[in-house]
Formats: structure tokens, C-alpha cells, sequence
């Protein structure tokens, strides 16, 4: 899901790039130096786990990640997601360095609404309602980058709709594919390191506070 | 996993300072990325091809990288041309091709191979580290250069433990299919990546405490503009000046 | 059942780590090759598996050359493959999640692959591990673990890579004993000589990109070629 350079108008430019300064403002608000390896090193695993093939059918997709980045991370995948789009922009060409803002936007802000709709279900004590929630969050994390991606390009011209349509449709199984990989995922660190999911925001204790 | 694939070279792209490079390809994409006047358009591409053709570039790799950015801009292709509205040119059953819509599509495909082809010749002709100090000395805030920073440092350590937990179930006879089975098996890859990322950044934030750091990133060396950086700065700037005179003079569209 | 005639290997832009090597293994008869760091064991071991590709000569899979990754799958499935570092193995959360994943890749229903778990559990003495998370278990564990996940898919060959770097005397005598009584045919690759010499009839040298015999099998003593003499490694 990376829109490519000089699609975007200006306008819409300009006021993803303005959304991205303040949620990424927000994101390093909150990270503490003991936070900054963790969260590097979590967005480098969510860069790597992006390279994967995931096969649907007869096609293959990349994973996006975006849900379980916002689970673990909350306001920090803002920097995570915009760190890991500038490399992705620089070594591989993959989006750009003006659309970096509204990438960012489209994949992050789905993040942290979902941190904070699923992270209940997915901490609770009940294995099968994480299970959802972990669902839940990968599938919607997908869907509402889905639209923020179509509204962002039919906010650019009337001309765009009908692409923005079907962009937006085609993420349709990649929103099924991501909500069970993000289920099974949170099944996975509940069982093994409940902690990367549990007490990421409660690490800021006092105590902790260097 | 080799990230630099261009970043080996002797051209003068290669050997320039690489915050010139990062300020010039700014301006430069921004500039473009803004221009609608058709002739500009032009010019940054033509502009950005000269550039990445004199960086001496493996050129069956630069091909498959513009085939990559050139994905997303033949989808809109298929749209573009019947979509907007303007002076009917042809006919196909209910599709009408318009003049406008050829015109929009072509400043996107020109717009993005220009931003990408300079952005190759221009940052991918430095090494992450020499832009990540080159970034430290732009003033872009310290907590996120260092984002960067480690996050490139561990993408090839977490990409080496992935690759070794693929073979490793590869010779347990593991075919990806699109089935549960699968989505399951990968996703605790992914969970499995997830752990060892965690445990190994408390290792790498103990080793940092220990080596006294307290939250900022210093750079020992430091940049030296020699006399063709100036030069360089200053043709830079003479094309960006150019492309803006072009979008905001009248005359050509 | 598997046979390398004439194996030549090098990595990319380094010098040649196999060259002209043969090997012959037979069902049941269980070889061990013993090397210096960086002799090519572990090569040796991918090349058989077909992780590897050789650069030149011939490799033998029950009596079919496989020529594409189709056809290693498919000798995949009778060739148990144990690597050195068990953490490239297992990726599951817990124990018998990671043991039943070969069954299911071999197509076994999930009852079916439940049952090839207890009894391999059973088996290697370690059942009450079943419920346990992986990544929480100690080195040893993790080590009988992983075979565990080779043995779970019932190979007619098993194929250790150094399996008793880091383990406790205790682990090490623990394996042997599960070696001897359930492994009839194996490819054992160490630097521990006397384990070798323990875990398998005929003990190999892989030296300059070839395999020689030592002379050396079971209990130490000197078959076939000669007499020991005094200036013989042990």
C-alpha cells in the first residue's frame, strides 16, 4: 500500500504532511531513551516481515503489519512506520520522499486507532477474544488504510475515483489474510512474551523514568 | 540482505557530499512533485536521467527498480485516460479516451520517474550511515536519526535469523499454500522475529548504558565541502531555480 | 540411499570448499564425519538437502538424481534434518505446536499429527515438555526438542549437524542413547570425535574438499586400513 510520487495534489500533500509531523511529534513524545532500541529494532523485524510472501490463491501478497505494529508500538508506530517507509523509499524506491508524509499517515494513524480500540481484547484473560481482537486489528488496520489511501487520492481529482475504487476493493483479501496472520501473531506473543503486548505503555513508570 | 546496492561506485555522485545530495534531491522532488506545467515536467526528467545515467549504475538493476515504481503508475493508466473529463479524442465501446486524461497520466509517469531516478543517482549513491550523519548535521531531530539509524543497523541481523527459520522449516518440508496451516506457520515466524527483535534491543540498550549513553547521538568526523561540492551546490540550485521560474512563469503550459 | 559422486562446491567470490568428494550411505549404516571449522561440514550437510546446489558432480537421493527444488521436496520427506543451532529450527510457541508441524506439512490430520507428538515426546524422554513454550526451554532442551521434529516425521535417514555443541555431558549421553536405540541410518556431522565414534559405525575425515576414512568406528578401535600406530589421534 505505497502511493507512488506525483500522484498526489498539492493540497492533499500538504495536509498529510502536516498530519504526519504532529502524529510523529506525538510518537516521539513518548520514547524515552530506553525505548529508542526497542523501537527500532521491533520496526526492523515489521520491515523484514514486510518482505514476506503471503500466497492467496493465485497470487502472492505482502504483509503491511501496520495493526500488530500499532498494537505493540500505540503512538510510537508513527515514527516506527515513518522510519521504515523512508528506507524503504531510499533503498528501494517503494513511495517517495514527498508522499512520505501521507504514506505514513495511511498506514499509522489505522495503527494507533486500533492500539487503542483492540488493545483491551487482545491483554484481556480470555484466549479467544485476543484472537478476535487480534483479528480485528489486523483486518481493520488494513481497511481504514484502505480508505485513507482511496480518499486521498479522490481527494486529488474527480479523475482519481474509479482507480481509488478499485484500490480499495483489491485490499479486500489482503484485509482477511492480515486479520488472521495478526490473530495468530498476538496468539503467538501472548503464549511466549505477553510483555511485547502488554506493558509496552506502561513502561514510561516513574521508576523506569531515567 | 545486500540494502545498498548502488552505494559502490567512483562516479561523482559517489564522492559528493552527501548533505548536498540530500537537500538537492529534497528541493529537487518537492519542486517536481508540485510542478504542473507540462515543459517542467519534462525538464526534471530529462534532468533526472542525465543524473542517474553519469552515476554509472548497474543498469539491469536500476531497470527492475523502475519497473517497480512504475507498478502503481500503470495502474492509474488504466484508469486515468477514460476517467477525467475533457476534449474527447477516441472512442472504445462505452470508454471514452479524453485529452486531459492522457495529459495527467503522462505528468504522473513523468513526475514519479524523475523523483525516483533522482533519488537513486542521489541517495542511493551514499551509504545509509553516511546519510544517517549527513541527517545529523541537517538538524533532523536526533531521536528520529536514530530510528533510522538502528533500524537500518538491525534489518540485515532480524532478515539473516528470518532467512535461517525459513530453511529451517523448508526442510521440514513446509510449502507456503493458501491455507490456514501456512498463515499460521508464518505468523509465528513473525511472532518468533518479534521476540528475539525485543530481547536483543534490552541487550543493545544494557551494552549502550554501558558505554555511557544518555539520549544523543554525537559524530566524531565531520564533512568537509571541497571545491567541486560547491559547484555542485551551486548547479543544483541553478536547476531547482529553473523548474520553479518554469511552473510559476506563464507562457509554455 | 543417498550417494555423492564427485561433489565439487564453492561460495560465491571465495575458494572451493568441496572438491571431488564421494560419499555412500546405505541403509543402515551410520557414518560420522568429523572436520576442522570451516572444512565444509555444514556445506556438505546443505548440499545433501538440497539446500545447497553443488557447482559440480553428482547427487543421489534413493536412487533418483533431483535436479529442481520439486524434487529435493520430495526427498525431503524421508530426510530428517537436524541443524546445529536449534533456534533456526523452532518457531512455534510451544513444544508439541513445533513437533506437529512436520506431520501437517506432510499432510498427517491434526490427530494424527497429535499422536506422532506423544510418541515422539515419549520416545526421546521429554513428554513432559509437551506444554512447554519453546523459547523458554534451556539449550539441552531446545536441542532434543528440535530432533524431536525430525524424528516426528519419521525420516529413513536422520541428519545431525553437530548436535552436541554446548550440551551438558548429560544431554550428550541422553542423545547417544536415543541414537542408538531408535536410528538405524545416519549422517552425523561434529568436532567431537569420541561422540562420533560412539554414535556410528564408520567414521569419515573431511579434509581439503574430500571425505577419508580415519580408520577410526565403534568403540575406538581400528578397523579395515592398518594398525594403530603411535602418532594416531584418538
Amino acid at each position: 500500500m505505497h502511493i507512488s510520487e506525483g500522484v498526489l495534489a498539492a493540497p492533499v500533500l500538504a495536509g498529510a504532511t502536516v498530519a504526519a509531523g504532529a502524529g510523529l511529534a506525538l510518537g516521539l513524545k513518548e520514547l524515552r531513551p530506553n525505548r529508542i532500541p526497542r523501537v527500532a529494532v521491533l520496526s526492523s523485524a515489521l520491515f523484514v516481515g514486510s518482505l514476506i510472501h503471503i500466497p492467496i490463491g493465485p497470487v502472492s501478497v505482502h504483509l503491511v503489519l501496520n495493526g500488530i505494529c500499532g498494537l505493540i508500538l500505540g503512538w510510537a508506530a508513527f515514527p516506527s512506520i515513518l522510519v521504515a517507509l523512508a528506507l524503504q523509499a531510499i533503498l528501494f524506491q517503494f513511495g517517495g520522499i514527498v508522499v512520505l508524509g501521507a504514506n505514513t499517515v495511511i498506514l499509522a494513524l489505522p495503527a494507533v486507532l486500533i492500539h487503542y480500540l483492540c488493545r483491551g481484547m487482545v491483554r484481556g484473560r480470555s484466549h479467544g477474544v485476543a484472537w478476535v481482537g487480534g483479528f480485528t486489528a489486523g483486518a481493520a488496520a488494513i481497511g481504514l488504510g484502505a480508505l485513507l489511501l482511496g480518499g486521498s487520492l479522490t481527494l486529488s481529482g474527480e479523475a482519481f475515483r474509479e482507480a481509488a475504487v478499485v484500490a480499495v476493493t483489491a485490499n479486500l483479501p489482503v484485509l482477511f489474510i492480515e486479520g488472521l496472520f495478526t490473530a495468530f501473531c498476538v496468539s503467538f506473543l501472548r503464549k511466549v512474551k505477553p510483555e511485547i503486548l502488554g506493558t509496552f505503555d506502561t513502561l514510561d513508570h516513574p521508576e523506569e523514568r531515567l | 540482505m545486500h540494502l545498498e546496492e548502488f552505494a559502490e561506485g567512483h562516479s561523482i555522485w559517489h564522492r559528493m557530499d552527501p548533505r548536498i545530495k540530500i537537500l538537492g534531491l529534497f528541493s529537487f522532488a518537492v519542486v517536481a512533485a508540485l510542478s504542473n506545467r507540462i515543459s517542467v515536467q519534462v525538464f526534471a526528467l530529462l534532468t533526472a536521467i542525465v543524473v542517474l545515467m553519469s552515476a554509472g549504475l548497474n543498469e539491469r538493476k536500476v531497470a527492475s527498480r523502475m519497473a517497480v515504481v512504475n507498478g502503481f503508475v500503470l495502474f492509474l493508466w488504466l484508469f486515468l485516460p477514460f476517467t477525467t473529463g475533457g476534449e474527447p479524442i477516441a472512442q472504445l465501446g462505452w470508454l471514452v479516451l479524453t485529452r486531459e486524461g492522457i495529459v495527467l497520466s503522462l505528468s504522473i509517469t513523468m513526475k514519479a520517474n524523475a523523483i525516483a531516478a533522482a533519488t537513486i543517482a542521489l541517495l542511493g549513491t551514499s551509504t545509509v550511515f553516511d546519510l544517517v550523519h549527513a541527517m545529523i548535521h541537517l538538524r533532523i531531530p536526533n531521536l528520529l536519526v536514530q530510528l533510522f539509524f538502528f533500524c537500518y543497523r538491525y534489518i540485515s541481523v532480524i532478515h539473516l535469523e528470518y532467512t535461517r527459520l525459513r530453511t529451517g522449516m523448508k526442510v521440514r518440508c513446509f510449502t507456503p499454500r493458501s491455507n490456514i496451516h501456512t498463515y499460521r506457520s508464518l505468523a509465528y515466524l513473525m511472532g518468533m522475529l518479534f521476540v528475539r527483535s525485543y530481547d536483543r534491543s534490552e541487550r543493545i540498550y544494557q551494552a549502550m548504558v554501558l558505554r555511557g549513553f544518555s539520549g544523543t547521538f554525537w559524530t566524531l568526523d565531520h564533512f568537509h565541502m571541497h571545491r567541486r561540492d560547491w559547484i555542485a551546490l551551486v548547479c543544483m540550485s541553478l536547476v531547482i531555480l529553473l523548474m520553479v521560474v518554469g511552473q510559476l512563469a506563464g507562457g509554455i503550459p | 540411499m543417498i550417494r555423492l559422486e564427485d561433489i565439487g562446491f564453492a561460495y560465491p567470490n571465495s575458494t572451493r570448499v568441496l572438491e571431488g568428494l564421494d560419499l555412500l550411505c546405505d541403509e543402515g549404516t551410520r557414518i560420522g564425519i568429523v572436520g576442522a571449522n570451516g572444512s565444509g561440514k555444514t556445506t556438505l550437510l546443505h548440499i545433501i538437502m538440497g539446500l545447497l546446489r553443488p557447482t559440480s558432480g553428482t547427487v543421489t537421493l534413493f536412487g533418483r538424481q533431483p535436479s529442481s527444488e520439486a524434487d529435493f521436496r520430495e526427498a525431503r520427506r524421508r530426510m530428517g534434518f537436524v541443524f546445529q543451532d536449534a533456534d533456526d529450527q523452532l518457531f512455534c510457541p510451544t513444544v508439541a505446536e513445533d513437533v506437529a508441524f512436520g506431520p501437517r506439512n506432510l499432510g498427517r490430520s491434526a490427530k494424527q499429527a497429535h499422536e506422532m507428538v506423544s510418541r515422539t515426546l515419549d520416545m526421546l524422554g521429554i513428554e513432559h515438555l509437551e506444554k512447554r513454550v519453546t523459547y523458554q526451554l534451556s539449550g539441552g532442551e531446545k536441542r532434543l526438542v528440535a530432533l524431536a521434529t525430525a524424528l516426528a516425521m519419521e525420516p529413513e535417514v536422520l541428519i545431525l549437524d553437530e548436535p552436541t555443541a554446548g550440551l551438558s555431558e548429560e544431554t550428550s549421553e541422553q542423545l547417544l542413547g536415543i541414537l542408538s536405540r531408535h536410528i538405524s541410518t545416519s549422517i552425523i556431522v561434529s568436532h567431537d570425535r569420541s561422540f562420533l565414534q560412539r554414535a556410528s559405525d564408520e567414521v569419515l575425515l573431511l579434509e581439503k574438499g574430500v571425505l577419508t576414512e580415519t580408520g577410526m568406528s565403534e568403540m575406538g578401535t581400528w578397523s579395515r586400513s592398518r594398525p594403530p600406530s603411535p602418532g594416531d589421534p584418538l
